[in-house]
């Protein structure tokens, strides 16, 4: 099964993305095009579109994204943090023609970076590239804002599936490098979480004597 | 075994010689140091005796899954020079077994001293096992699930006896620590998950998939024996958080499927079809006691809900459309300890499965479904507080005070007296199960009390057997005269055994 011929460690990394933006800016689309090639569909055969994977070969190293669709109702914000623990990367979505959905990605990178630190790798995606003329967030602010939060800006179309391919397999690269540099990290601090065994709770009390005259037991 | 050691153990002390329950009696070591009076009380007990038999019964198990593997491979598997990749980095299991078998030493010490009761620290622990006679069914399950992990490791060869040989020696080391916190507990499994995958991983050169495979086998093994001492424990809350979230769905009886703006139309048979089965699902997630199999329950009911959804709306669901429904399915099944089995996946499941698998998703979105049904409020179902606090108190049902058509999005049409006889359906659906469970147990229960009594009468024959001292002619015509009497203490005089 496995492919042999990578030589060297063939080790398959496994990413968590989470995909976060307000309602209709198209992080449904953008999946759906990204893993089934598929925009607006109607005889769509996925059963669902909130959990999709993807198997990538980058550099000859196997990669298992999972993509995690987040329900984006404002009722539901709050269960925000349950959803993107232990993520490896989050896809921040907006559409272009739509100001307040840029607003809102910048609440998400707010609220991650707080909460995951820079563990974990951000992009914001300007969707919807295929209505140039209706733009209303200007590609400078956007890109510049992006920067200034050490995130990667990208602008897709899911109509016109444009981008979409750079986006993933950037953000893969990134979310490799990150690992890597974790492995690297690791390694120089020895064998790490075995280390935080217990087991040294139970204290010596008194020594033999009881078991003597246990002797007759004849216990298995 | 630190069980029966325990039990037989014969203690010279002086102090030790009275009934261990104070009662003033004298105790007799063959009772566990108490008095015939207080031994029959302690040891007539059904569940009690029922531990007893499950520890028994898993020694025997491993003393003939090892018999087994062994004969399955040859007597002398050591004697294969040809050393696999895998050996060297496993050695260093075995030091820690050695470990962790110096520590059993010191806990079996522990029984001895005067201080520590175990007997009814036990009890407590395992008073929430819900009857003996899931006990018993419980323990042929890990009957089955130890003869289903030595086959499965048969086929690894050499690291395969070296897999059941670790993880027989970790679920011994658990045995000692039940003490600790469940949290503590969960981090001891943790490490014995990542200690046994990076070996694999070296093992198998990297193949996650072969070492997937594996770790599930691991963890069905190691957890279909841990799960009583580690379910819902004592040491925590989730027992109280399983009334309170029980209690709190109850109250929320009232609330609709339009509220929630869940895009399911139960009128088609197909959906409430798929709704019904849902509910089913997550209700027979308590059932399971491997991790990855209460995981498959939500993630059978999470396709369930997907199906409803593609159905209703023709298009695939996207987490807008599922987390409601299954926050909708959650409100209608009222899982049973729901919180206490989110805790366990959460603690004893392979991170892995966790983190980024299918599963992982699913099992997501369950902890958000409950922790918006925690908070939900009048906001969340787009209600004034007012209304949502009569509702809450029972004054009035929002059925009767709203018209159908102010009901936000999909299905207004829905017969609010139709969805009430789908209601009672499927609560009928879930009654159902649990009679049968119940009729199930009862069954099983019966045979177990025939066993218990046949076994009872096997062990006082061997304790007869074991102490042919004890039977003086006039000690033992006494005692055989008084068998009736309670009040009579045992032989005054105390056996001394040397070694
Ligand atoms: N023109 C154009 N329309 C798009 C594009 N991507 C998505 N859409 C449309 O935008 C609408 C919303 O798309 P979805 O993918 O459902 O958006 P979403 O972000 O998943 O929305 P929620 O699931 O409600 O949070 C749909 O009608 C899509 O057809 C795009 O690149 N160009
Ligand atoms: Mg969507
Ligand atoms: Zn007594």
């Amino acid at each position: 099964m496995a492919a042999g011929g990578t030589g060297g460690s063939n080790k398959t990394y496994s990413f968590k993305v989470v995909l976060l933006g307000e309602g209709c800016v198209g992080k449904t689309s953008l999946v759906l095009r990204y893993c089934e090639n598929k925009f607006n569909d109607k005889h769509i055969t996925t059963l669902q579109a909130s959990f999709l994977t993807k198997k990538l070969n980058i550099a000859g190293k196997r990669v298992n994204l999972a993509i995690w669709d987040t329900a984006g109702q404002e009722r539901f914000h709050a269960l925000g943090p349950i959803y993107y623990r232990d993520s490896n990367g989050a896809i921040l979505v907006y559409d272009i023609t739509d100001e307040d959905s840029f607003q809102k990605v910048k609440n998400w990178v707010k609220e991650l970076r707080k909460m995951l630190g820079n563990e974990i790798c951000l992009c914001i995606v300007g969707n919807k590239i295929d209505l140039e003329k209706e733009r209303h967030v200007s590609v400078e602010e956007a890109e510049g804002y992006a920067e200034s939060v050490g995130a990667k800006h990208y602008h897709t179309s899911a109509k016109l599936n444009k981008g979409i391919e750079e986006l993933f397999l950037d953000l893969c690269k990134r979310m490799m490098e990150t690992a890597q540099a974790e492995e690297r990290a690791k390694g120089n601090g020895a064998s790490q979480t075995a280390t935080s065994r217990r087991g040294v709770q139970i204290v010596d009390d008194e020594p033999q004597a009881a078991t003597a005259a246990g002797g007759c037991c004849a216990s298995g | 075994m630190s069980q029966r050691t325990e039990r037989r153990g014969i203690h010279v002390d002086q102090s030790e010689l009275l009934c261990k329950k104070g009662c003033g009696y004298y105790g007799n070591a063959a009772w566990q140091g108490l008095c015939s009076k207080c031994w029959r009380e302690e040891y007539q007990r059904a569940r009690q005796k029922q531990i007893q038999e499950d520890w028994a019964l898993a020694e025997k198990l491993q003393r003939e899954e090892e018999a087994a593997y062994a004969s399955s491979h040859g007597s002398h598997p050591q004697a294969q020079a040809h050393s696999q990749p895998s050996l060297a980095p496993f050695s260093k299991f075995e030091e820690k077994k050695t470990n962790e078998k110096t520590r059993k030493v010191t806990t079996v010490k522990k029984f001895f001293s005067p201080s520590s009761r175990t007997t009814p620290k036990k009890e407590t622990h395992e008073s929430k096992t819900p009857s003996p006679s899931i006990a018993r069914q419980s323990s042929i399950e890990t009957d089955r699930v130890s003869r289903e992990f030595v086959d499965f490791l048969k086929n690894l060869q050499k690291p395969g006896r070296e897999i059941h040989k670790q993880s027989r020696a970790f679920i011994e080391s658990m045995a000692n620590k039940k003490d600790l916190s469940a949290e503590e507990l969960s981090e001891c499994v943790q490490d014995f998950y990542q200690n046994m995958s990076d070996r694999l991983m070296t093992h198998f050169k990297g193949s996650s998939e072969r070492v997937e495979r594996v770790m599930d086998q691991v963890e069905k093994y190691i957890m279909t024996r841990l799960y009583k001492s580690v379910f819902c424990p004592e040491t925590t809350d989730d027992e109280k958080k399983d009334l309170a979230t029980q209690h709190r769905i109850r109250a929320l009886h009232w609330v609709t499927i339009q509220m929630l703006c869940v895009p399911v139309d139960e009128e088609i048979p197909e959906v409430s079809d798929s709704v019904v089965k849902a509910i089913t699902d997550i209700i027979e997630m308590d059932s399971k006691r491997v991790p990855r199999d209460k995981l498959a329950c939500i993630t059978s009911c999470s396709k369930h809900i997907f199906n409803a959804i593609k159905v209703t709306k023709n298009e695939p669901a996207s987490a807008d459309d599922f987390l409601p429904t299954l926050i909708y399915i959650v409100l209608k099944a009222n899982p049973p300890r729901l919180q206490s089995n989110i805790q366990y996946i959460t603690r004893f499941c392979n991170p892995s499965r966790l983190m980024t698998g299918e599963d992982g998703y699913y099992f997501t979105n369950l902890c958000c479904a409950v922790a918006f049904i925690e908070k939900l409020d009048a906001q969340s179902l787009n209600l004034s507080p007012e209304d949502f606090e009569r509702y809450m108190s029972g004054q009035a049902s929002p059925r009767r005070q709203d018209e159908p058509d102010s009901w936000p999005q999909t299905g207004s049409s829905v017969n609010p007296a139709l969805s009430q006889v789908y209601h009672n359906l499927d609560l009928l659906v879930g009654l159902n199960q649990r009679q049968e469970k119940v009729l199930e147990g009862a069954r099983s229960l019966q045979t177990e009390l025939t066993e218990w009594q046949e076994s009872v009468t096997r062990e006082v024959q061997e304790i007869l057997e074991r102490y042919p001292l004890d039977i003086r002619p006039h000690a033992s015509a006494i005692d055989s005269e008084n068998v009736e009497n309670d009040r009579l203490p045992p032989p005054l005089q105390p056996q001394v055994f040397a070694g």
